[in-house]
């Protein structure tokens, strides 16, 4: 793929005592008072330059009860479309939901703090919508855009370890063939229900284009080349 | 006729604009662009000819060092005649081009306020982060070239907090955000003194701003003749961009209201006559939002402005910082965004809070800090608030005395600009 540039784990860069809880929690540095004058200021500061992003965080903090793959949390989505994904409550938004609203605004960031596994997936989609905004650049008419998105689904879709992922590292590897299936399943099932979605946004209801949304096509998201 | 008698002229020489009057009054008689346009045609003609025509080109170089605009009328000219050439003397709030700058006062003085130099005492202003250098060439080409009496080199930032003082109480104490077109400059003044060691600059200004709207106009295909986009993208900025408090919300105001908050602009195309017309939406909230998430627009750079303040007041001396914090002065023409000075206020005040309820919970319940007072102030003359403070400070009785004379110049020379009061002990 083109050069990739990630710089989503802000938190690596605190110091290695702290404890790490970015499973379920805020990881903000809990500064330990034991510790010598040196490391706490070290620290001071790298709490400081951690509060860098106020990007916009996914809701979906608890992850009790939660079936995982690849260290990732199968959120429930509202969908007719089949796939592993546990149904959701029709009234309640789910995570598609919070992706496609905070699109337009963590599009144009680099750095991200991740505060719960669900921003990884949150990461994930809005790139997934940079990628179909991409491929509907060209066309007029809803048919021809949803004719675009049809073949974009049919593409094969990588998982964390295999080649063509855009963020290694943000996902875990996969623990067995099995996991690998479950997590590729997911994702297929969750970009679809993304795609039909975006195609009511990126459309207006007399099928032309909406130039509010395709203007984000041309964005580069954390600058990463979009073939 | 004494000078001191007469109201000494203030010129700010800003990036983007110079602001020109007399001190005593409120606002500045002119404010134009700093821009000049030099008819190059002169000179080119010079190469490969004879000196048998020596007396034409004699009176080419005289009509060259003549014929030439600046503000407005430059930037129009330059537009319908070929030419002319633009040259900008200043970047990023530094002087770049003497010869310039020199003929810009000049036709700032001769032309404009149409005074006499040798009557009146100046204010010019500088910048926090220009040398020694360049207060002595200021202080040349003002006593050589124009024989004036007294020259008095204002540092802007100072400028900006007594702007502050006239209105409400004295405040000589404060932290001034000075954003202009081509650098901005968060600078810590403690008694009417710069700590020039805590002098912060900030990456994004007006200028910046306007690339970044250009830019996602460009992005939505919008139709501008791109020879004009620049100038577009500036005057959108000025009328139709404000400061939201939330991005996402924004964008769900725009999307649910769009009547509201999309606007219509139409224009002529220069070049052709025709008319064309575009809309104006997100860029409206995106613009200003880089000064406060600057890697929307930048790719290395990723401190917001309120952090940037306060990095400025931490690395202060510690008995300073809780005046600092009580006064921060905004100051400079791309602080006049709707809702800059709340949005500012806001997220400065959660920083400090923040860091003060780390520093209790650390501590324990026992001792409790006095919470720290935050206030951004914006006043009414904002924009032109440097140029306010030299009218305010150019009034002053002790103006006269504390400016270089020309006495003073003919017996030591250009050296003794170099010291400002401001920063004395420093050079």
């Amino acid at each position: 793929m083109g050069k990739e540039k990630h710089y989503f784990s802000i938190t690596k860069e605190m110091c290695p005592h702290q404890s790490k809880t970015m499973e379920g929690g805020a990881s903000k540095a809990i500064i330990d008072q034991s510790l010598p004058a040196d490391c706490l200021a070290r620290s001071r500061k790298a709490w400081r330059r951690s509060k860098k992003q106020m990007v916009y965080h996914s809701s979906f903090v608890d992850e009790e009860g939660i079936t995982k793959a690849c260290g990732c949390p199968l959120l429930p989505l509202k969908t007719h479309i089949k796939g592993p994904a546990p149904a959701s409550d029709p009234d309640k938004i789910d995570i598609v939901d919070e992706a496609i609203t905070f699109f337009r605004a963590n599009v144009f960031f680099r750095n991200f703090d991740i505060k719960s596994s669900a921003d990884k997936l949150l990461i994930y989609l809005t790139f997934y919508i940079n990628v179909a905004l991409k491929r509907l650049e060209g066309c007029r008419t809803l048919a021809v855009g949803t004719k675009a998105i049809i073949n974009l689904g049919l593409e094969k879709v990588p998982v964390p370890g295999e080649p063509g992922f855009p963020f290694p590292g943000l996902f875990a590897l996969p623990q067995s063939q099995n996991d690998a299936e479950l997590f590729r399943n997911y994702l297929r099932q969750i970009r679809e229900e993304t795609s039909g979605r975006l195609l009511s946004c990126a459309y207006r209801p007399n099928g032309t284009p909406n130039k509010w949304w395709l203007a984000f096509a041309k964005r580069k998201f954390m600058n990463i080349v979009v073939l | 006729m004494d000078a001191a008698s007469r109201p000494a002229v203030v010129i700010d020489n800003g990036t983007g604009y110079t602001k020109v009057g007399y001190a005593g009054n409120v606002e500045p008689s002119f404010v134009l662009p700093t821009v000049a346009a030099i008819n190059e045609s002169f000179l080119n003609q010079s190469d490969g000819k004879n000196t048998g025509n020596y007396l034409a080109q004699y009176n080419a170089g005289i009509m060259a060092d003549l014929d030439f605009f600046i503000g407005d009328e430059a930037l129009s000219l330059y537009r319908s005649s070929g030419i002319y050439s633009l040259s900008y003397p200043i970047q990023h709030s530094k002087v770049t081009n003497w010869d310039t700058m020199e003929k810009f006062w000049q036709q700032c003085i001769y032309n404009y306020l149409s005074c006499d130099p040798e009557d009146h005492y100046f204010l010019l202003t500088e910048s926090p982060s220009s040398s020694p250098e360049d207060r002595e060439y200021m202080g040349e080409i003002m006593f050589e070239t124009f024989d004036v009496p007294g020259l008095y080199i204002a540092v802007q930032p100072v400028l900006a907090i007594s702007a502050g003082c006239s209105t409400d109480k004295p405040q000589m104490t404060g932290v001034v955000v000075d954003i202009g077109d081509g650098a901005t400059h968060v600078v810590p003044v403690v008694d009417g003194y710069v700590i020039g060691s805590s002098i912060k600059s900030f990456p994004v200004s007006g200028n910046d701003v306007t690339q970044f709207v250009s830019q996602l106009l460009r992005e939505r295909g919008e139709l501008i003749p791109p020879e004009d986009s620049l100038e577009i993208a500036r005057k959108v900025k000025e009328m139709y961009c404000y400061t939201s408090s939330d991005i996402v919300k924004e964008y769900k105001k725009h999307d649910k209201k769009p009547d509201k908050y999309i606007k219509q602009w139409s224009g002529v195309k220069p070049m052709t006559g025709v008319p064309f017309s575009f809309d104006i939406g997100y860029e409206r909230f995106l613009g200003p939002e880089v000064f406060f998430h600057p890697e929307i627009y930048m790719d290395d750079y990723d401190t917001s402005l309120s952090d940037v303040i306060d990095m400025c007041v931490q690395s202060a001396p510690i008995d300073t910082r809780r005046g600092l914090y009580k006064n921060v002065v905004l100051s400079g023409g791309s602080t006049m965004f709707k809702g800059f000075q709340k949005r500012l206020q806001t997220n400065l005040k959660k920083t400090v809070d923040d860091r003060l309820a780390a520093s209790n919970a650390r501590l324990g319940a026992d001792v409790k800090s006095n919470p720290v007072e935050v206030n951004v102030v914006s006043h009414p003359v904002q924009r032109f608030a440097v140029w306010f403070g030299g009218s305010v400070v150019g009034s002053l009785p002790e103006f006269y005395e504390s400016c270089h004379t020309k006495e003073d110049y003919d017996e030591y020379g250009a050296s003794i600009c170099r010291t400002s009061p401001i920063f004395k002990g420093m050079y």
